[in-house]
């Protein structure tokens, strides 16, 4: 899967930087500053590309047990294909990331990853990751058997 | 005028290739991992102060250098980049060895610090990537002298005195050609600095370590004995293979490697024009041991036939264990107009006929576009294109 990912500071809008003091990370001294977004997050949220515009989404349903959305922040590409999700009326969009995280290992993003957005009850909007059955490349280096689908990249 | 070598080494190159298209990464602790995303093959100073080394799996790295960024290696990119430097450094120099993906040697001719220091600054400017540079009387102390003051280092060890300091206190295993082995017998008679190797006498260098040793004793001492390649001498053996993409025992897969492992010996084979009389498979089982098998052949690069005879050899050799890496080697290797084809049955017409169609649309569509139907058990390992661009594929290297 994908439990989070990092954007350089340079690819989101300058005002996220000091509205989300507690999303900045610094890896080493000399490299850039990075804003992250993980599921465990107090608030989980992710960037989205919607409608033109780069905004900040909350990442699934983590924890709304009122809400009819399905209770986890990931979308599997196969449930998507089925029609299970069709009642949701999923849009597809797309997460940037240049880095993803998954079991403690932080790789490389090189656009982004597919995600679809729904809209619960009070018609706000909810991404979630799609995901699909792992290459053996990803599942060696992450010790997981699922990954995201990815833009424009195989891994 | 004095003639001197130089050597430029680019600085953690798969990184630094990486940090060329992707600028979040400079600065970054980096690893690049291996075919199989096991193990770190390349790594950046960041990581490398961290303890991380070359070869070590990802699971060890890890609790190392938990801020760590892994990428997925990408021969192509690197070669691009490769190719970028040796152009550049061919602006400064009229004879340039292309010895590895990494590392050009080049005539210097009678390069100045300053020279050299506008050589780094134009390949920084031409491929993006750091490298250290050294300028001295043999090859041997030029690439002593490039990795002295990594990474972005400039040395020009062309003085006797400035030798000497180069040599001063350096382990003898900081020797290319010196590994582990040859510095233990060195050790024996407390040759355990590159200062006291060049002070050894040569003949005890000669009968410890043969000529080869003897060649890094005039090299080290200033005469250059080992000549510059500006074009590769020919290969006497070529050989296409490696990790099955995960140990297996599944006869339909393994077979399946043994067309494509025939499929990339061709496109080798036709790149030197060349054919080959032998053919050596080999294979490596999991958990240990292996074997080793050998077919002679009438002069060829012919898929069909390549083919036919390793899957022979397979079945001959092969009792279903689990194999987790394969070579097929060419051995005996003839110039093709060498050989007198007249002497030998005409090629079959029809498998003439699949070659070139096949031919023309992978020169036009991509590498394994078109390919044998042997090879369908493997879809997983085609559709993945970083696997159809290993670094064996990066021709004209003198190294390997």
């Amino acid at each position: 899967m994908c439990f989070g990912l990092a954007l350089p500071i340079d690819a989101v809008p300058e005002e996220w930087v000091e509205r989300y003091p507690h999303r900045v990370a610094t890896r080493e001294p000399e490299a850039t500053r990075e804003l992250r977004f993980t599921f465990r997050d107090p608030q989980a949220e992710l960037p989205v590309w919607h409608g033109h515009r780069l905004e900040l989404v909350a990442w699934g349903n983590r924890d709304d047990r009122a809400s009819r959305l399905p209770r986890t922040g990931w979308c599997r590409q196969e449930s998507l294909e089925a029609g299970r999700w069709t009642w949701l009326e999923p849009e597809m969009v797309e997460i940037p990331a240049a880095l993803g995280l998954e079991k403690g290992v932080w790789f490389l993003i090189t656009e982004g990853i597919r995600g679809v957005l729904v809209r619960d009850e009070h018609a706000r909007p909810r991404v979630y990751m799609l995901t699909q059955p792992a290459s053996r490349y990803y599942q060696i280096m992450t010790r997981h058997d699922r990954m995201p689908v990815l833009l424009g990249q195989q891994i | 005028m004095a003639r001197h070598i130089g050597h430029l080494d680019a600085d953690c190159f798969y990184v630094s290739c990486e940090r060329v298209r992707h600028r979040f990464l400079r600065g970054q602790a980096v690893g690049v991992l291996s075919n199989q995303g096991a193990c770190v093959i390349a790594k950046s100073y960041e990581l490398k102060t961290r303890g991380v080394t070359t070869g070590m799996p990802i699971w060890d790295a890890l609790p190392l250098c938990p801020e760590a960024i892994f990428v997925k290696r990408d021969f192509r990119w690197y070669e691009v980049l490769s190719r970028r430097i040796y152009d550049a450094v061919c602006r400064f120099s009229p004879t340039v060895e292309y010895y590895s993906i990494d590392e050009v040697f080049f005539d210097a001719q009678a390069m100045t610090h300053t020279e050299a220091l506008a050589l780094q600054n134009h390949v920084l400017q031409a491929a993006g990537v750091p490298t250290s540079v050294g300028v001295a009387p043999s090859k041997i102390l030029a690439k002593l002298a490039s990795s002295s003051e990594k990474p972005f280092g400039c040395v020009v060890a062309v003085e006797p005195e400035a030798v000497a300091r180069l040599l001063r206190g350096r382990p003898v295993d900081k020797i290319t050609g010196v590994g582990r082995r040859s510095s233990r017998k060195l050790e024996r008679h407390r040759i355990r600095t590159c200062e006291d190797f060049v002070r050894a006498d040569r003949r005890l260098i000669r009968r410890l370590l043969t000529k080869r040793g003897e060649d890094l004793w005039w090299e080290l001492n200033g005469t250059s004995v080992l000549p510059l390649h500006a074009t590769r001498t020919p290969h006497k053996n070529l050989s296409r293979g490696g990790s099955l993409g995960g140990p297996t025992a599944d006869p339909d897969r393994v077979t399946a490697w043994v067309a494509r492992n025939a499929e990339r010996l061709v496109e080798a084979l036709d790149y030197h024009d060349v054919y080959c009389e032998r053919l050596l498979l080999s294979l490596v089982f999991k958990p240990g041991g292996g074997v080793l098998r050998s077919a002679s052949l009438w002069p060829t690069a012919d898929f069909h036939e390549l083919y036919t005879a390793g899957a022979r050899m397979l079945a001959a050799c092969w009792n279903g264990q689990v194999v987790a890496y394969m070579h097929l080697i060419a051995g005996k290797l003839t110039a093709r107009r060498d050989v007198q084809r007249c002497l030998w049955d005409k090629p079959d017409p029809r498998h003439q006929a699949i070659r070139h169609v096949k031919h023309l649309i992978n020169t036009q569509v991509g590498r394994f576009a078109l390919r044998s139907g042997a090879t369908l058990p493997l879809g997983d390992i085609y559709r993945d294109t970083t696997n159809s661009y290993d670094i064996c594929d990066i021709y004209g290297k003198t190294c390997f």
